[in-house]
């Protein structure tokens, strides 16, 4: 368990730093701003997202797109949940514009990641496939050498 | 693999030396049959009562994946379906060497056999084989599953 948490944690830090420094790189190319509560809800979407990823084995009997779906799913109303508990905090209330733009950051890089885990099963599939083939080839001209030898 | 036998009458310490370079599945399997140890599985006919079948013995080389329903082991070959009284975790031990690997809790496929590995659309990879079956190679295997095809590339 203790090294189970402590795998989470090191991988949530790694999110976080990307997700950071990737956010100031783009608010350094574009000019825009954050404050100390925006750096706040990054880490606590990043806690969520790390959290959420980290559940697959829970999915195990589903089919890995059916658990795509399940993780985003649940991932949006963490989210949400998070967003009003933030508002309730610091008594502001989140415009329906708000709403869209933070789901957008969101979904988008889901999306892209989703896509390339995707890509990336049948990749391996395929390179699993050669490898059997190659294996079988194998066996069968060492079985026909030894019925010549 | 060159074979050389020497045939004298006079010899009463019959003997087999091996010369290898590495300790392939084939050499693995050559120690086994000299010291009878080549694993054979006792099996019965699916279909048939425990008490009735006619218990045969089944080579690995034969079997294309073993099947554990309700606490029950079963071995898909060309010939048919037969009920093994072992244990999946003990076959999974004693065929490790014949290309046997376990890809789901409840499966043990023999990677000799396999005639196509495809994913599915909702990603789910499965292991087609000759008698038109399909076995899915869980997510949590699937490691495991691809360090033994590397291992038995080295060691073939």
């Amino acid at each position: 368990m203790r090294e189970k948490v402590v795998t989470f944690l090191v991988e949530l830090c790694c999110v976080y730093t990307l997700v950071s420094v990737g956010g100031a790189i783009v608010n350094m190319l574009i000019g825009g701003q954050t404050n100390n509560l925006n750096v706040l809800v990054m880490f606590m979407t990043c806690f969520i997202g790390t959290l959420v990823l980290n559940l697959h084995k829970l999915f195990d009997r589903v089919s890995p797109l059916l658990m795509i779906i399940i993780q985003y799913l649940v991932a949006c109303v963490l989210c949400a949940v998070m967003v009003l508990i933030v508002c309730w905090i610091s008594g502001e209330t989140v415009d329906p514009r708000g709403w869209y733009e933070f789901y957008r950051s969101f979904t988008i890089p889901y999306v892209i990641l989703a896509g390339y885990y995707y890509y990336r099963v049948f990749s391996d599939t395929k390179k699993q496939d050669d490898l059997i083939q190659e294996i079988q080839k194998a066996d069968r001209e060492r079985e026909d050498k030894d019925v010549i030898s | 693999m060159k074979l050389n036998l020497y045939e004298n009458k006079d010899n009463l310490d019959e003997h087999v030396d091996v010369y290898y370079s590495n300790m392939r599945p084939v050499i693995r399997q050559l120690i086994d049959t000299v010291n009878s140890e080549r694993p054979k599985l006792k099996g019965r006919p699916a279909d048939e009562d425990l008490d009735d079948g006619e218990e045969i013995l089944l080579d690995p080389k034969e079997i294309y994946y073993l099947d554990h329903i309700d606490r029950k082991l079963f071995a898909y070959t060309k010939d048919g379906v037969f009920r093994l009284m072992d244990t999946l975790s003990s076959c999974e031990e004693t065929l490790w060497n014949y290309g046997f690997v376990r890809v789901s809790k409840s499966n043990l496929i023999n990677v000799y056999k396999i005639k196509q590995l495809k994913p599915d659309m909702n990603m789910k990879v499965y292991a087609s084989f000759d008698n038109g079956e399909r076995i899915c190679v869980n997510r949590s295997y699937k490691k495991s599953f691809n360090e033994y095809l590397q291992r038995i590339r080295r060691m073939g």
